[in-house]
């Protein structure tokens, strides 16, 4: 979006009118409300953006369907010099003219029309810009004889209903009226009454020379004689009675007419997306003297902005539109309990109630004053809106407020969202990051660990899946019309994913969910579509609104990251494995809780596939995903797992509380869950997760080739333990069925040697206090444990620790053991078989964090670690 | 390869005709494209590229000539559309006077700018003024005088209803000794004429109360808003607020007149209630509460005299809430008729008048109302069904001969509004109108009641009624035929569809957490209750406690 400049926020409102009583769609479920439709429908106009046009902003639905736009607004517009009177110079008019058709002829290529334009629609800066509404009525005296002869409907029927829609000519004629209005200096047909004017305007299809017949009505016929041709051409040509004679605004354009104008003017092109082909830096001139960039001190940093930026910061320093239109009258609603109807029918139409005024249309804007918004941002120095990337040291700006931003860091993210400051700060940070993307991906990752602000988490989770090239052409290349079998099921579900949400309960939620979801299934054709696909598509839907192709590459990344193979065909493999390692993980991370899950037969399979399915989108709301998901793409493919034994730990009072049917209910609609503890506790479960203990042999197979210069740092954390390169020391594939039968997860030779810094290659990289305090446990007997043990390691043998009925003896091995309680055992033995029952036995006495060594003591053999004990003296 | 919709019959299907050169081959492709196209040009050319093989050369080619191709013949289209508008007026095929009249129509009926200017509606300034006024500190006083008001009403209620008894005494007397002559002095027909001359006379007694009661409130009524007018304009003048707070204060002493315990005092009986917190949703969940309470539904009309616990404060409450967005409403069970002669119509109809209503008209011109509306709805409903008679009607053919039998009732299922300020926590009273059948056990989620809960509901959510009492067993008085079982299958009914009602209205208007009270009649047992209460949170999902205690 263009920066705020000199421009300022206009806000105006309108009601939805409302469905007629209860109707139902032919799908059975309710009509949606048409004030959603309308904010569906709007979304497109976001994308709109030339210098000609007012650029949109934001669109939000108050109580009983009422709509407030927030566009880029003016104070003067067209209608001041209607009010002065005068006339205006020829020169001008062309100008106006011409600017005006630029950008109507810009809205035309997207399908759209303007069918309001009026005085006061042209609102002024230095340069006249046109700001356009696409309501289906327009302003009497403005309206061309074709839109008048098709009939009229009202006003929110929405386009859906309305009977024709016109083209792109109407505007021509309406630019007509309004071009003619600013020669003769007075408007045209104010004195009648509508049907008056109206017919008025129909019988001029008799006349020959219509400009001069209004001039003749409106007695100006001297000053409209007196014009310059050129500009008497132009008028004739937009007052052209019949359509089909009468030009577009694109031919228009080119006419002759304009050819003294438009060599002021370079045509508009569209800057070049962050996901294209070209490259963005390609027009990109610098000044021959760099200072010429930066000589104005006392700049207004903040008009700098986007305007969208500007208004969403604006909300957060308590903008609230409804109050700012009440204040102006705008908005006056009576007390609901005058407005009440006096008698209702079965089917619900109502009767006896007056139409309320305050329901009717004022299309006056008013100017959402940024006052408060730069006052609370006025202590934000200068360097803040520029801040310097190469620093590496410091990504916060030096600056008085710097300390302040310090501290808000450490603050509840949910206060940190509603900080003006700082998401300022944040905007401004992530804006530059994702303009240097993928060159500075690496800072990306690193800040995006802090926070992703709200505004710019679609671009930023785009980074972190790593999305590059021309996604735009890649999906316009694929079919999405065809139909194909699956497109049953999904006509389903979408009406049922989500539909909390205005913009995804709206009709072109419902298109743009189709399309993005037909585009993945028919791009995969390995894969199918399981039922949780849409809820999964939901967040990047959401985020991606107006571009589709963007949230078709962000799920396409997203899917193979965390859910390889999950939408097979025949995915019950792995399912079956994911699950496994699931339950082994609550076994590792909460003992008490596997083993009551367990004694109860509340296994994973009967509640948490919806939750790996569709990674928790099934269970939350979406501003609950997204804090959820900004942390989950930070890490491994692991991650997932912590996240469901945080979520279980959270409801662990209840789940330990009660029985199999208790628990079943509880999951079946999952109680409220604290999202920013959750994903506290799983990140601290995920650090004392060893990584080869979630290893899976169904996971992604490690990528091939490597990334190419601008890789994500391969961190402890991040990478995929699939990624590593496979050695003699990684962990074997198990069967099905013989990992099922063990309690705790293995961990792999090298996990060890690394936890247990047994490294040959002298002290290991990462320091100690990252990593999970380990102990190693060798169970073999006191013979095999002097002939050769691991460094570090306590020797309890397994007949001595505990007795037949499984009871841990009081033995002083055993006492070790408790003292070690809380750090993660690693149990050593011969026999697998062995190691995996004494790991049992611990967790059926809550000892947390056990895990066994994959391929026993025998692993170790060949590394040479293994050490004897100097002969006791 | 296009889907074939032929939707609207403007719709038609061109031919894009392109041709390319591919080494030495000319070749052709011709697309049927359905007009107005709907679909993305982008996509479209995706497809067609993928389709039919195109080489990756003429790509851009292929695509300016598609868009040129569509943007020529929409114009096209658009243009031949708007000719025949205009020609169809030229011809006279359409009448300019209706189009123009049409035109006007809806730009006076849309927009402000083309309204016709608003008259002034006494009724909303006086809303305003109130509702400034009792937000500031003369809400005391205005309470106090409604309060005394309300006295005076009562004080006259209780001298009639003792006239009425003495009368009556004195009639039982007479008729007695009438009675005892008979056969002797007096014949049938004597007693016949001193019956009827007893009626009368009772008549007369209570016509005159009647005109009584009714000049007085409407003094009362005068008075008092003159009194609020008055009061506001004072305080509008001088910002010296001191001077009207003495004003004020003045005021309630001379008001505030010790009130003696009458006789019609009402007595707070032992409530049974229990609230709970819940949560719909899936995935968004709202939050909001229910109460299960075991009252008469009088209870929440009967204004209490000042002095027990809570009285004056929950008067208040209904006041400052008056014209706000969050207005509380009850659901009353009647009969077909729009009056109040008979049962529990009549019953509200005595509390109604217990007091004087100082904002709306009172309850009898209300129900005038609404029986004009009813008509006027009837007339536009029958005419509306004349207009469409191929209008499948088999269900409701009984039903509309119950309409046309007597158009001014109202059937199962509709319900009217009356609007009312001096009832004790109750501003909205929506009529539900229900048959024997509700009596019956075996009514479904798609009874007419059930159906009238719903549009109830939705009534609250467009007018921001959101505190509701609704009759969990749909009926006020218990009998013979509710048993245990009968009450705990109508209980579940209710309960479900309320909790689907709940869930829609989220829909409508974006989840505001409401209050749902469920009222059983006082007469049914402790037990049931309690029957009740356990069955509560096992439709609704009660939010646990748990969640807020239990911190890691």
């Amino acid at each position: 979006m263009r920066p705020l400049k000199d421009a300022q926020l206009g806000a105006f409102t309108f009601f939805a009118s409302a469905l007629p009583h209860d109707v139902c769609g032919s799908n059975g479920l309710p009509l949606t409300p048409n004030s959603i439709k309308i904010l569906g429908r709007f979304q497109i106009l976001k994308t709109v953006t030339h210098p000609r046009l007012c650029q949109y902003v934001d669109i939000t639905r108050g109580k009983h369907e009422r709509l407030i736009v927030v566009a880029e607004h003016y104070e003067s517009s067209l209608s001041d010099f209607q009010k002065q009177g005068k006339t205006v110079c020829p020169d001008k008019v062309l100008q106006v003219a011409f600017e005006v058709l630029e950008g109507l002829e810009f809205i035309n290529k997207h399908g759209m029309v303007h069918r309001a334009l009026t005085a006061h629609n042209v609102l002024m800066d230095s340069e006249v810009k046109m700001s356009y509404v696409d309501f289906p009525i327009g302003y009497p005296s403005y309206l061309a004889p074709e839109v008048i002869a098709q009939g009229s409907f009202h006003l929110s029927d929405s386009h859906d209903e309305a009977p024709l829609p016109s083209g792109p000519k109407t505007d021509v004629w309406s630019l007509g009226v309004l071009l003619f209005e600013l020669c003769a200096g007075r408007r045209l047909l104010q004195n009648s009454d509508i049907s008056e004017r109206l017919k008025f305007i129909l019988t001029l299809g008799c006349m020959d020379d219509i400009v001069t017949v209004l001039a003749e009505e409106h007695g100006c016929l001297d000053t409209i004689k007196e014009l310059p041709e050129n500009v008497l051409e132009l008028l004739r040509k937009c007052l052209t009675f019949l359509p089909s004679k009468r030009p577009t605004p694109a031919e228009l354009l080119c006419d002759p007419v304009f050819n003294d104008v438009s060599c002021f003017y370079t045509p508009f092109q569209k800057p070049v997306g962050l996901f294209s082909s070209s490259l963005r830096c390609a027009h990109l001139e610098l000044p021959e003297d760099i200072s010429d960039l930066c000589k104005d001190d006392d700049e207004d940093y903040l008009s700098e902005r986007a305007i969208d930026e500007v208004y969403h910061l604006w909300c957060l320093a308590g903008g609230d539109l409804e109050k700012e239109l009440t204040n102006k009258e705008i908005i006056q609603s009576k007390p609901p309990i005058c407005t009440l109807p006096n008698f209702v029918l079965e089917d619900g139409e109502s009767f006896g109630q007056g139409r309320d005024r305050s329901f009717l249309l004022d299309d006056t804007t008013v100017t959402l004053s940024l006052c408060q918004l730069s006052n609370r941002l006025k202590d934000v120095a200068g360097e803040a809106y520029y801040p310097l990337l190469e620093d590496e040291q410091s990504s916060l700006p030096q600056s008085n407020s710097s300390n302040e931003l310090l501290a808000t860091v450490t603050l509840p993210l949910i206060i940190r969202e509603r900080d003006t400051e700082y998401q300022l700060i944040r905007i401004i940070l992530f804006d530059r990051l994702l303009k240097a993307y993928p060159y500075k991906k690496i800072l990306m990752w690193k800040e995006a660990r802090v926070d992703i602000p709200p505004l710019i988490r679609g671009l930023a989770w785009a980074a972190l899946l790593n999305i590059e090239g021309d996604i735009q052409a890649k999906y316009d290349g694929i079919d999405k019309d065809t139909p194909i079998p699956t497109d049953r099921q999904i006509e389903v579900d979408i009406p049922r994913c989500h539909q909390y949400d205005e913009l995804l309960s709206s009709p072109q939620g419902h298109a743009k969910f189709r399309r993005v979801l037909k585009a993945w299934v028919v791009s995969h054709p390995d894969l199918v579509y399981w039922q949780g696909l849409d809820s999964l598509c939901a967040p990047f839907l959401y985020l991606n609104f107006n571009n589709e192709a963007l949230a078709y590459a962000c799920m396409s990344a997203f899917i193979p990251k965390y859910l390889y193979n999950f939408f097979l065909k025949d995915n019950s493999h792995v399912i079956q494995e994911y699950l496994t390692v699931f339950s082994q993980m609550i076994a590792f991370h909460d003992p008490e809780l596997s083993n009551h899950l367990n004694e109860i037969g509340f296994i994973p399979d009967l509640y948490a596939i919806p939750w790996f399915l569709t990674m928790f989108t099934h269970v939350f709301p979406l501003h609950k995903i997204f804090h959820l998901w900004d942390t989950l793409l930070l890490g491994n493919s692991s991650f997932p797992f912590c996240i469901g034994v945080a979520i279980l730990q959270q409801l662990r009072d209840r789940l330990l509380a009660n029985g199999f049917n208790e628990c079943i209910l509880l999951f079946s609609d999952l109680p409220e869950i604290d999202i920013e503890r959750c994903v506290r506790e799983s990140i601290n479960l995920f650090c004392w997760t060893p990584k080869s203990a979630t290893y899976r042999q169904h996971a992604q197979p490690p990528k091939t080739a490597a990334d190419n210069g601008f890789s994500k740092p391969a961190t402890y954390y991040t990478s995929d333990y699939q990624d590593m390169p496979k050695t003699d020391l990684s962990r074997e594939a198990l069967a099905l069925c013989d990992l099922k039968a063990e309690v705790s997860p293995r961990i792999s030779a090298e996990d060890l040697i690394d936890l247990c810094e047994l490294s040959l290659a002298g002290p290991t990289k990462r320091s100690k206090a990252g990593k999970p305090k380990i102990i190693a446990v060798d169970i073999r007997t006191v013979e095999d444990f002097s002939r050769g043990h691991i460094s570090g390691s306590v020797n309890i043998s397994f007949s001595t620790a505990f007795s037949p009925d499984g009871e841990l003896l009081q033995c002083p091995t055993a006492g070790i053991l408790q003292n070690y309680r809380g750090r993660v055992i690693v149990v050593i033995s011969h026999a697998m078989k062995s190691a995996a029952m004494f790991a049992a036995h611990l967790v059926k006495v809550n000892f947390p964090r056990v895990c066994i060594l994959d391929g026993g003591i025998n692993k170790l053999k060949p590394t040479g670690l293994l050490t004897v004990p100097s002969p006791q003296i | 390869m296009k889907k074939n919709k032929c939707k609207a019959s403007s719709s038609t299907e061109k031919e894009f005709v392109f041709e390319f050169k591919a080494a030495t081959h000319k070749c052709v492709l011709k697309v049927p494209l359905q007009f107005p196209v709907e679909e993305n040009i982008n996509d479209l050319h995706g497809r067609l590229m993928l389709l039919h093989k195109i080489p990756c050369y003429i790509e851009n080619e292929l695509k300016t000539s598609l868009s040129n191709f569509i943007e020529r013949e929409t114009t096209l289209d658009y243009d031949r559309e708007a000719e025949l508008a205009l020609q169809r007026l030229t011809t006279g095929d359409a009448d300019v006077n209706q189009l123009t009249n049409a035109w006007t129509r809806s730009y006076v009926e849309t927009t402000l700018e083309h309204a016709w200017p608003e008259e002034p509606s006494w009724d909303e300034d006086f809303a305003d003024v109130y509702h400034e006024l009792i937000h500031s500190p003369a809400s005391d006083t205005l309470l106090n005088l409604e309060h005394n008001y309300f006295v005076s009403i009562s004080e006259l209620i209780s001298e009639r209803d003792m006239e009425i008894k003495k009368l009556q005494e004195r009639q039982a007397t007479e008729m007695d000794k009438v009675m005892h002559e008979l056969g002797n002095t007096l014949s049938d027909q004597d007693v016949n004429a001193v019956a009827s001359q007893h009626f009368d006379a009772q008549q007369v007694l209570e016509n005159k109360w009647a005109s009584e009661l009714k000049q007085v409130t409407g003094i009362q009524k005068q008075e008092y808003q003159e009194w609020v007018i008055k009061l506001h304009q004072d305080l509008q003048k001088s910002n010296n607020s001191s001077k009207i707070n003495e004003e004020i204060k003045v005021q309630s002493s001379q008001l505030s007149e010790p009130a003696d315990s009458g006789s019609r005092m009402f007595e707070a009986q032992p409530l049974l209630e229990e609230s709970f917190t819940i949560h719909l949703g899936a995935q968004l969940k709202t939050m909001h509460n229910l109460r299960l309470v075991r009252a008469d539904v009088l209870d929440f009309c009967k204004h209490r005299r000042h002095g027990s616990s809570g009285t004056k404060l929950r008067r208040l409450q209904t006041a400052l809430s008056l014209y706000s967005s969050s207005l509380c409403g009850l659901v009353l069970l009647v009969d077909n008729r729009v009056n109040s002669y008979s049962g529990i119509k009549r019953d509200f109809a005595t509390v109604a008048k217990e007091c004087t209503d100082f904002h709306f008209p009172c309850l009898e011109e209300q129900l005038d109302e609404v029986q004009q509306v009813v008509l006027y709805a009837r007339a536009q409903r029958s005419s509306k069904q004349k207009e469409q008679p191929e209008v499948p009607r088999n269900g409701n053919d009984d039903k509309s001969k119950n309409v046309e039998r007597n158009p001014s009732n109202i059937i199962p299922g509709e319900f009217y509004i009356s609007r009312h300020s001096n009832l004790s926590e109750v501003h909205v009273v929506f009529h539900l109108c229900v048959d024997d059948n509700v009596r019956s056990g075996n009514i479904t989620a798609r009874d007419p009641a059930i159906m009238g809960l719903r549009n109830i509901l939705k009534v609250c959510c467009s007018h921001d009624i959101t505190t509701v009492t609704v009759p969990l067993l749909l009926v006020h008085d218990m009998s013979e035929e509710m048993t245990i079982p009968w009450c705990l299958k109508r209980a579940e009914l209710v309960f479900k569809c309320v909790k689907g009602f709940m869930m829609e209205m989220a829909s409508w208007d974006g989840g505001i957490s409401r209050t749902v009270q469920f009222l059983v009649p006082k007469s049914i047992s402790e037990e049931m209750f309690y029957q009740l209460s356990n069955m509560l949170p096992q439709i609704f999902r009660v939010s646990s406690t748990l969640t807020l205690t239990s911190k890691h």
